[in-house]
């Protein structure tokens, strides 16, 4: 059955000093697809091979339904992995490959048999039982390398950016297929990803990481509309980020430049802040020649245009210097702004996220 | 990856292709040149091959260009040699005993070396390459002053151990160069899976370390069946390799029973390699 798993406190500290993984916690809940997202070097790979077994961490421990399994040798771990390029056996056929771990599990060769034949109809890859892993194309073997992990009936998942190889097209279709199977096996999957869009797509929640440390845990709306940090709302989407200095008492940020930003009534904090106001929450009209609200307007020049299909980027300088980003929906009613046009931007302060540096 | 080559076969390829070639009859000169350039090196490599069978067929005693006949005298002379026929099967016998122990050592040696993230790992390999550098007469040599030394008189274990020493370089070699090129994410797949080290070795390691480790021992076996230099100083009286008998024979007489001998090793070696081949499989793992 699926397991929950606890990383309490787990660094990985590699010889000369390098703090891959530092203090990292978090719970993985039984039958969740977790993504670990971050940019190369964050400690996330680091910290699924920790989960693995493959790397032993220099302190805290990892638990899986409650046992330590901290110092458990990876070949006792009992999880199905799929790795970044699917190290598939090239010596072994594709139905080899699948029955591999039932082989080491000591099963009978019926049973096997029929279970390499259920895995590989779960993937579609019937028919294909006697090619080697050569002659396959990357969707292929990354449907061999996942139906290999699962035949085993793991635990826990772990996927190391199973599909950083495939192309767009494909890439969308397997993550489809993988969240599918997922729900219906309830698989607890523990999944690593570099690649924002894919992480809010298909997970459950998602730990930010950075710098070994992880930034934040969250569903995929709470880390985008409710990023907490500096480094979490700048990574994930494209976003505008103010800083500025909050009178005692004040409802409003002064950025600078003439800018003043009315906060959300909630806001904590004094003295220097910083705010996150994403792109497609402000909404873009043709300039005002009446006096704006000062705190939830500005009036601003388009400076140039990203068409996207369904909607539009544009980017804006405001009349005190300020440069921000707008999207806009590409609906029938709402006019295209080009170059030069004048306009003003409108926003709520609830909009308005403030950010731990 | 795979996947993107679907896309490719739109793209015009040849232009590009066509306007670097020099003109016809250049190019045909060139080609020309090439072919007769290769097949000057493939006559020089078998020339001294072809005159020792030409000098073993022939019926009379000494080396004579053209032959005058065909004859199986000399192979008969040697077979029908007790003391050929005992250094044959001498020879084979250490040579079997060296490729085993080699191999065993050599592609050990090289899996610590690759993967035991060794102090002075280069100093090792070094060492473990010398025999190569040093001329094998001053192996045997030294060889035998310890022996002496050490009392232990000119057993057969000896003999292999002086040819373990010098074959081993080749074990390590070929094997170090399979396992440079080896993806250890391989290995964390099938320990993912359930293997134990153990079992992980013999499953996964060692089948696609193999190419590697029997190219190793199939030198092995060629070098202690042809060595004579290491087996000048450790054989025993009476108990010697083929090189050295024919070495000891050639002192006396020269007549085509050299060329018999030589012709067999030569064929011998040949059925070694091909039956290794066939059974342990060099080419059946394509990913070198």
């Amino acid at each position: 059955m699926s397991a929950s798993i606890e990383i309490a406190g787990v660094s990985k500290v590699y010889d000369g000093g390098v703090r891959a993984v530092d203090a990292v916690a978090m719970d993985i809940r039984q039958g969740e697809f977790f993504s670990l997202l971050g940019p190369s070097g964050c400690g996330k790979t680091t910290t699924l091979r920790m989960i693995a077994g493959f790397e032993t961490p220099s302190a805290g421990a990892i638990r899986v339904d409650g046992a330590d399994i901290t110092h458990v040798p990876a070949h006792k771990r009992d999880m199905g992995m799929v790795f970044q390029n699917y190290a598939l056996f090239p010596h072994r056929t594709v139905a080899e490959n699948v029955a591999f771990g039932l082989r080491m599990r000591g099963l009978d060769k019926a049973t096997i048999a029929t279970k390499v034949k259920a895995a590989l109809a779960m993937v579609e890859l019937s028919g294909l039982e006697d090619r080697r892993p050569a002659q396959l194309s990357g969707g292929q073997q990354q449907r061999v390398a996942l139906a290999r992990a699962i035949v085993i009936a793991p635990r826990v998942l772990l996927c190391d950016e199973p599909l950083g190889a495939l192309d767009k097209k494909l890439r969308q279709q397997m993550q489809f297929e993988l969240k599918q199977l997922q729900k219906k096996l309830g698989l607890t999957l523990v999944f690593v990803t570099h690649d924002q869009e894919e992480a809010l797509a298909m997970s459950d929640r998602i730990a930010v990481m950075n710098g070994g440390r992880v930034e934040q845990v969250g569903t995929p709306t709470e880390i985008y509309n409710q990023p907490t940090t500096r480094f979490v709302a700048d990574f994930i989407g494209d976003t505008n980020i103010f800083r500025g200095e909050r009178a005692a008492a004040g409802q409003s940020l002064d950025v600078g430049k003439g800018l003043i930003l009315a906060l959300p009534t909630e806001a904590q904090g004094t003295g220097v802040l910083s705010v996150a106001l994403r792109p497609e929450k402000i909404r873009l009209i043709p300039r005002a020649d009446a006096a704006t609200p000062a705190g939830t307007s500005a009036h601003g020049i388009v400076e140039n245009t990203n068409f996207l299909g369904g909607a539009v980027l544009y980017r804006i300088t405001l009349e005190g210097g300020h440069r921000v980003l707008v999207q806009q929906p590409n609906a029938g009613t709402s006019r295209l702004f080009v170059p030069g046009n004048g306009v003003t931007l409108q926003w709520t302060p609830a909009d308005l996220v403030v950010l731990k540096d | 990856m795979q996947t993107s080559a679907s896309h490719s076969p739109s793209l015009p390829a040849a232009p590009q292709a066509a306007s670097v070639r020099m003109p016809g009859p250049i190019r045909h000169y060139g080609r020309y040149l090439y072919l007769a350039i290769n097949i000057a090196i493939i006559i020089f490599l078998l020339a001294p091959i072809a005159i020792v069978v030409v000098f073993a067929l022939n019926p009379t005693p000494f080396i004579q260009f053209p032959p005058v006949g065909v004859s199986l005298r000399w192979f008969e002379k040697f077979f029908a040699s007790r003391d050929f026929m005992h250094a044959l099967g001498f020879s084979l016998e250490v040579a079997v005993l060296t490729t085993l122990s080699a191999t065993v050592l050599g592609a050990s040696a090289a899996l610590a070396l690759a993967r035991g993230n060794l102090p002075g790992t280069r100093l090792i390999v070094a060492t473990m390459l010398s025999p190569l550098m040093l001329p094998a007469i001053l192996t045997g040599l030294a060889l035998f002053q310890t022996y002496v030394l050490l009392d232990v008189g000119r057993p057969t274990w000896g003999l292999v151990a002086g040819h373990t020493l010098v074959t081993l370089p080749y074990v390590v070699r070929t094997t170090l160069a399979v396992l440079h090129n080896f993806d250890t994410r391989l290995e964390e797949a099938a320990q993912n899976l359930g293997a134990s080290p153990v079992r992980t070795f013999f499953e996964v390691t060692l089948p696609l370390i193999k190419p590697g480790v029997l190219a190793g021992a199939i030198f092995a076996f060629i070098v202690s069946f042809d060595q004579f230099p290491v087996s000048l100083f450790l054989v025993s009286p009476g108990n010697e390799t083929l090189p050295v008998t024919l070495f000891n024979y050639l002192k006396f007489d020269l007549d085509g029973t050299i060329g018999a001998a030589s012709v067999v090793s030569i064929v011998l070696a040949f059925v070694v390699v091909i039956g290794l081949d066939r059974t342990v499989g060099l080419r059946s793992y394509v990913k070198l």
